[in-house]
């Protein structure tokens, strides 16, 4: 090999080497939140199954059980339907469209969506506009007469 | 003997720091003519500029977590000295940017800048382009406030939307399962970091490609090339030449420095008369808020919303590769020597209707400050009724304010998302519309007009849905 190609392969293996090896670690720290940290379970406190008169929706807003949050995230707003006695639903605030937050309308029972006119019923089902999917359902149990829900049970981006 | 050590202590420097080569090959150098309108490039370099000096004067200020973020706007926005007009230039030169990025890459497409011999000056200006886009989307977003928080929100669900890697994309650009501190150091990391970084090194790239094969000019519409190397040639006759060339400094820098200077003007003019983006109250997700975007997404807000909902998740993931797919293709596609756009049709239907559609659809999202879905007919009456002329000024300010967006009336006109006012349980009384007109009780969707419309405005729209309420639907 001449001397001339021996230099130029090194010039460029060892520059690839140094380059990987610096931008590899970091690329991997910077991704690594898709692959880690998932799915662990965060259950939240939405109060006394009590709390919610049956037969009707109400809005609660739930503190987020994690003290390395950021105080003004750690509120978020859920939607308790309590059907029955012993049957309750938890919906999320966003929209299945594009994630806008609905508001719940006793007049009509209806949840609107803001954004481009959503509607879904009591139930979580799309009506008109367009959603095409039901309100995500948080995981819900009930401890000691209080209602818990799975914060990491709906979509990330729906929370 | 003053004059020479001047002279010879100039000539130093130019040596030892290098400029010379720059004021011969940059400054000094013949380009083609161009008309006034070729600044605009020079326009978005000078407002790149404003950008990075007002965005580092907030960053003196601003922190970037979500407990303190929200505040530290409002502190540079109504404390601190001079705060405000600096965050207003920041965000109406940000904005005065995303319009030129439209102009520049249309006239481009116009007088076919994409061709030989600069189809990498167009293919790096197209990476320029994706990053000033993120660049705007997330400039917002460190507001934190409820625009922000949902606009980011609106974001990932179209990111969730990406088949297989979706939620994993979403996580990815959280930082985490949930939305909180992380999403915020991570937006304002692209935003001040990040981006302008790699923006810094496309710029740079664009210029100098721009000064080595300079930029299309009148003549070379005229006199047809069929290679690269020809067109260069033609470029430098043309540069050289007495009457279809000049010096770059000061011939061209006057020129697009003008419309620099006119564009800067403008946004000065903006930010003294309306002030920075007014602020929301801070982010959460808890209240009931009715999220808006930017103004210059008001044309995409409409066509998400005009799309049927059967393509619509489809098209959000498409549109923006489809648009980024064509642009890279664009110049090995299309290499015929035309160069003029009376001679090639495609490109100047296409620049029409790309004008036509941004402005009307924009329109369409002006007039419908609700929801991206506009009904614009005010309801028809009934048959046989005449309506006073107070009520009948309310019935065109209902279909004005969007009533209509949610609101049918007796059936006719709106959409069926609220209750039909001919349909409501009783008919209610002057007070009471009023009243719920100007703030509908928490948790109703309706938004509150009270500040939205004039005074007089609410009254007529009052004096209509009190007769409006008594019209009887026929189905
Ligand atoms: S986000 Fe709810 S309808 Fe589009």
């Amino acid at each position: 090999m001449e001397r001339r190609d021996f230099l130029a392969t090194a010039v460029i293996t060892g520059g690839t080497v140094a380059t990987a090896a610096v931008l590899g670690p970091v690329a991997w720290t910077a991704l690594s939140p898709a692959w880690s940290d998932r799915r662990r379970g965060v259950w939240a406190d939405v109060g006394t199954l009590e709390e919610f008169e049956i037969g009707k929706v109400t809005h609660a807003v739930v503190e987020v059980p994690r003290d390395d949050w950021a105080a003004s995230l750690r509120r978020r707003g859920v939607f308790v339907w309590r059907q029955s006695e012993g049957n309750v639903t938890v919906f999320a605030r966003s929209c299945t469209d594009l994630g806008c937050p609905v508001t719940w309308d006793p007049g009509n029972g209806w949840f609107f969506c803001p954004c481009h006119g959503g509607i879904f019923d009591r139930d979580g089902e799309p009506q008109r506009g367009p959603p095409k999917r039901p309100l995500h359902r948080y995981a819900h149990r009930v401890e000691a007469g209080r209602l818990m829900i799975d914060l990491d049970s709906i979509p990330p981006q729906a929370g | 003997m003053r004059r020479s050590l001047h002279r010879r202590l100039g000539a130093w420097a130019a040596d030892r720091f290098g400029w010379r080569p720059v004021r011969e090959h940059v400054l000094e150098r013949r380009v083609a003519k161009s008309p006034w309108y070729f600044g605009d490039g020079a326009t978005m370099l000078a407002l790149l500029g404003v950008l990075v000096v007002t965005g580092l004067g907030m960053m003196l200020t601003y922190s970037p977590h979500p407990d303190a973020a929200y505040s530290s706007i409002r502190y540079i926005t109504e404390r601190q000295p001079m705060g405000w007009f600096v965050r207003g230039l920041h965000y109406w030169s940000a904005g005065l940017l995303m319009f030129m990025t439209v102009w520049h890459v249309l006239r481009q497409i116009l007088i076919a800048g994409y061709k030989f011999p600069r189809e990498g000056t167009w293919l790096v200006g197209t990476a320029m382009l994706v990053v000033i886009v993120t660049m705007a989307f997330t400039g917002y977003l460190l507001r934190w406030d409820e625009r922000a928080i949902h606009a980011v929100r609106v974001a990932l669900h179209i990111l969730g939307g990406v088949p297989w890697i979706g939620e994993a994309l979403v996580v990815l650009v959280q930082g985490d399962e949930q939305p909180g501190a992380r999403l915020l150091t991570r937006l304002f990391a692209i935003h001040v970091a990040l981006l302008p970084l790699l923006l810094g090194a496309l710029v740079a790239w664009h210029i100098y490609l721009v000064i080595l094969h300079g930029v299309t000019s009148h003549g070379e519409r005229k006199k047809l090339t069929h290679t690269a190397e020809q067109q260069k040639q033609r470029y430098k006759a043309d540069a050289h030449d007495e009457e279809k060339g000049e010096t770059f400094y000061p011939d061209t820098m006057a020129q697009s420095g003008a419309m620099a200077g006119i564009v800067l003007a403008i946004a000065v003019v903006l930010v003294v008369v309306r002030g920075p983006a007014a602020l929301m109250p801070e982010a959460n997700l808890t209240e009931t808020s009715f999220p808006a975007e930017e103004w210059w997404w008001w044309w995409f807000s409409a066509l998400v919303a005009l799309l049927p909902p059967a393509v619509a998740p489809t098209f959000l993931v498409l549109f923006p590769l489809v648009v980024l797919i064509g642009m890279c293709l664009l110049p090995l596609v299309d290499r015929g020597p035309e160069r003029g756009y009376r001679k090639r049709p495609l490109a100047l239907g296409f620049v029409v209707l790309t004008v036509v559609l941004l402005v009307g659809l924009s329109g369409l999202r002006l007039r419908s400050p609700w929801t991206g879905w506009p009904v614009g007919e005010p309801p028809a009456l009934p048959p046989d009724v005449m309506l006073a002329p107070e009520a009948e000024t309310g019935r065109l300010l209902f279909a004005r304010h969007g009533c209509t967006s949610c609101h049918s009336v007796a059936g006719a006109g709106g959409r069926t998302v609220a209750v039909d006012l001919a349909e409501m349980e009783a008919p209610r009384s002057r007070q009471y519309l009023d009243d719920y007109i100007r703030r509908p009780p928490p948790g109703v969707a309706m938004p509150a007009y009270e500040g939205w419309a004039t005074e007089e405005e609410i009254q007529r729209l009052v004096d209509y849905v009190l007769v409006a309420q008594m019209f009887r639907t026929h189905r």
